[in-house]
């Protein structure tokens, strides 16, 4: 059995494709990820902060402060004469006003006599902008300045004023710590990224070591080569696991190191924030727990590799099954499906789960034999499978 | 002695109704099933080499994977030395070496990391590898490519390391399924002086073909098979005495068609 993992695994590394794959996908991707994102959304943060905004006010004659607030800030706003224009949208669909502030009638800072007033601001707010935000800053000065003058005449003090403007006021006080809270967010989604990273790490060498035996003649001289059919299928079955275990490493220690680096190099606030409540011992046992997850992969995949015809149809039947390991992690990432009672026994949604506990820092230990023993069954259930798969002509001489 | 008696095989039709009309009339499609082998029985003894002849489809290549145990007969004995391959596969996988038609190497191995593996795989220790691999590299003619990747090979290349890996363990049997097909005039000449080679230390060897003057060249003994069963079994001087010293009206008298019929089965 060793003698075919060797000559596996030789082969494997010498496979340009499986080592993108294995290595350098999940070594690249959460960098990737966490650095494509970063850049994309600081950078339309900042282009929406900066730009220019074109306006048009309409009743200026009603707020001669605001308009000159407004033409004051000059670098930040620019505006444009719209006329005798009604059709607001119209102007800003065709891009020539950002936004259009109208004021109505009467509008004046004695709130007690008028009441409130309001502006209506005609804006696109599809996308990031920052619009709404941008002119608030400037109305809401006035609006807070046309407050104080009427608490004044109406000779509030502070408490007062306070108690007026919310009369009862809700403190939440949660109990759960950043851990928590991160966890959920982050740790829910994570499992997505690494059972996908792992499938595709022993996806290559899967459809190689079966499909690939039948696509190059080579599977006929080995089946009568005097080694036991099932020492075959475990040697083959042995390389496809380690092949995806190495992915699951990588990506784990991939994730470890850019999370450090973005941490303490870059000090990316919520990277920090993981960082320090995540240990290694959390990151071993991740680990851990896709080793299972891995063997169920491999012995699904050779399974497939060994009834499809030839590699095209064994890498068909594997690409489907992306969809089929997507909808147990997907279960996890639904609320109220925690890792208690029958999720525990629940095959990859219950290391999901388990994943999302570790990072949250709420994980169960006792859970872990559940994990373990019932991925354990699955995958020594389905390399018996893969074994009975193997010793039969109509699969082997399709 | 090789003692074949008997075999017999048939395969489940995965969609009936995609046969051609001609495949619809065969004899052997029985339902959903198709008797590849209905009865094929022939000899070899110590030191013979055997042609097997038939037209494509007959089942030869069916006949030659369960003598080698890559199928498993549905009725029927094979018997190796009076071994029982049948009843002990691992044993009869020892004693016999295969080359099957679709000539497959691993690509990213080298020539002789292929021919080193399926050795260790017989479990002959590194050192007797390596001394057989360097004398078979001289026989058929491989010093010069041994070392490259199998995956950039001619076919001819291919071959050849495919014919030191199915006899690197010193079989007691070799069973060549088409070794010449599609190999150029100087490789086919190798492969024939191999086959020589093994005839001369002792070693039976069955192989099939198309091409007559192979067989006029190598073989003891011919074994015609026509859809599925033997109709021809017997030494090359019976079978060339068939029709007076024509090789290729013999054969057509063993299927007991004329020269037209025949014209797109053999190679003249």
């Amino acid at each position: 059995m060793w003698l075919i993992f060797k000559k596996e695994f030789k082969e494997l590394l010498r496979d340009r494709k499986t080592i993108i794959f294995m290595i350098g996908l999940p070594l690249l991707l959460f960098p990737a990820i966490f650095g494509v994102a970063m850049f994309f959304m600081s950078s339309a943060a900042d282009k929406a902060e900066n730009k220019v905004l074109k306006y048009a006010i309409v009743g200026e004659a009603y707020a001669p402060a605001i308009v000159q607030s407004f033409s004051d800030a000059s670098d930040k706003f620019e505006e444009v004469a719209i006329g005798n224009e009604t059709d607001y949208a119209k102007l800003i669909k065709n891009e020539t006003l950002d936004f259009v502030l109208v004021i109505p009638e009467g509008f004046n800072s004695d709130v007690l006599n008028s009441g409130q007033h309001t502006l209506q601001l005609y804006l696109n707010d599809a996308g990031l902008n920052k619009v709404m935000g941008r002119v608030s800053d400037i109305v809401d000065e006035y609006s807070d300045t046309f407050q104080q003058t009427a608490f004044s005449s109406l000779g509030l003090n502070e408490s007062q004023q306070v108690a007026l403007l919310k009369p009862i006021e809700i403190e939440k006080q949660n109990v759960a710590d950043d851990r928590e809270v991160w966890g959920e967010r982050i740790g829910g989604a994570l499992p997505y990224f690494i059972f996908i990273l792992c499938l595709q790490g022993a996806m290559a060498p899967a459809a190689d070591l079966g499909a690939g035996e039948k696509e190059r003649g080579t599977l006929e001289t080995l089946l009568i080569s005097p080694m036991d059919r099932h020492k075959l299928v475990l040697g083959k079955f042995f390389t496809i696991a380690v092949a995806g275990i190495i992915t699951a490493l990588i990506t784990v220690s991939s994730m470890a190191l850019w999370g450090l680096v973005l941490s303490q190099g870059m000090a990316v606030e919520f990277v920090v924030k993981i960082m320090s409540m995540i240990g290694l011992v959390d990151f071993f046992l991740i680990f851990l727990m896709l080793v299972p997850v891995v063997a169920v992969f491999a012995a699904v995949l050779l399974s497939l590799s060994i009834y499809a015809r030839s590699f095209k149809e064994a890498q068909s039947y594997m690409g489907s099954l992306i969809m089929v390991v997507i909808f147990p992690v997907l279960i996890a990432m639904m609320p109220g499906v925690e890792l208690k009672g029958g999720w525990v026994w629940v095959p990859l949604t219950n290391v999901a789960l388990a994943m999302k506990e570790l990072f949250k820092g709420t994980m169960d230990y006792f859970a872990l034999f559940g994990i373990f023993s019932s991925t354990a069954v699955i995958a020594a259930g389905l390399i018996y499978f893969c074994i009975h798969w193997f010793n039969k002509e109509k699969v082997l001489f399709r | 002695m090789i003692e074949i008696s008997g075999l017999a095989k048939r395969f489940e039709v995965e969609n009936p109704k995609k046969l051609s009309e001609q495949e619809k009339k065969d004899p052997r499609l029985k339902g959903r099933y198709f008797q590849s082998v209905r009865d094929v029985s022939f000899t070899c003894d110590q030191g013979q080499v055997l042609g097997l002849l038939g037209p494509n489809g007959a089942g030869k290549t069916t006949t030659l994977r369960m003598l080698s145990t890559a199928l498993r007969p549905d009725s029927g004995k094979v018997l190796i030395g009076g071994e029982d391959v049948l009843a002990n596969p691992n044993i009869a996988r020892k004693k016999i070496g295969f080359l099957s038609s679709s000539t497959g190497l691993y690509g990213r191995l080298s020539g002789r990391e292929n021919i080193s593996y399926f050795g260790e795989l017989h479990g002959i220790p590194k050192d007797v590898i390596n001394s057989r691999i360097e004398e078979m590299a001289d026989l058929l003619d491989m010093q010069n490519f041994l070392d490259r990747r199998a995956e950039n090979f001619s076919s001819g290349m291919k071959q050849k390391v495919s014919i030191a890996r199915a006899v690197i363990h010193e079989p007691a049997l070799v069973v060549l399924d088409e070794p010449t097909t599609g190999l150029d005039i100087m490789a086919t000449s190798t492969v024939m002086e191999f086959i020589q080679r093994l005839k001369d230390k002792g070693t039976p060897v069955i192989f099939s073909t198309h091409h007559l003057d192979e067989v006029q060249t190598l073989c003891d003994k011919v074994t015609v098979i026509n859809q599925g069963e033997t109709v021809f079994n017997d030494s090359l001087a019976a079978f060339s005495a068939l029709s007076g010293g024509q090789m290729h009206k013999s054969f057509l008298k063993t299927l007991s068609m004329d020269s037209e019929e025949t014209s797109n089965v053999v190679n003249l």
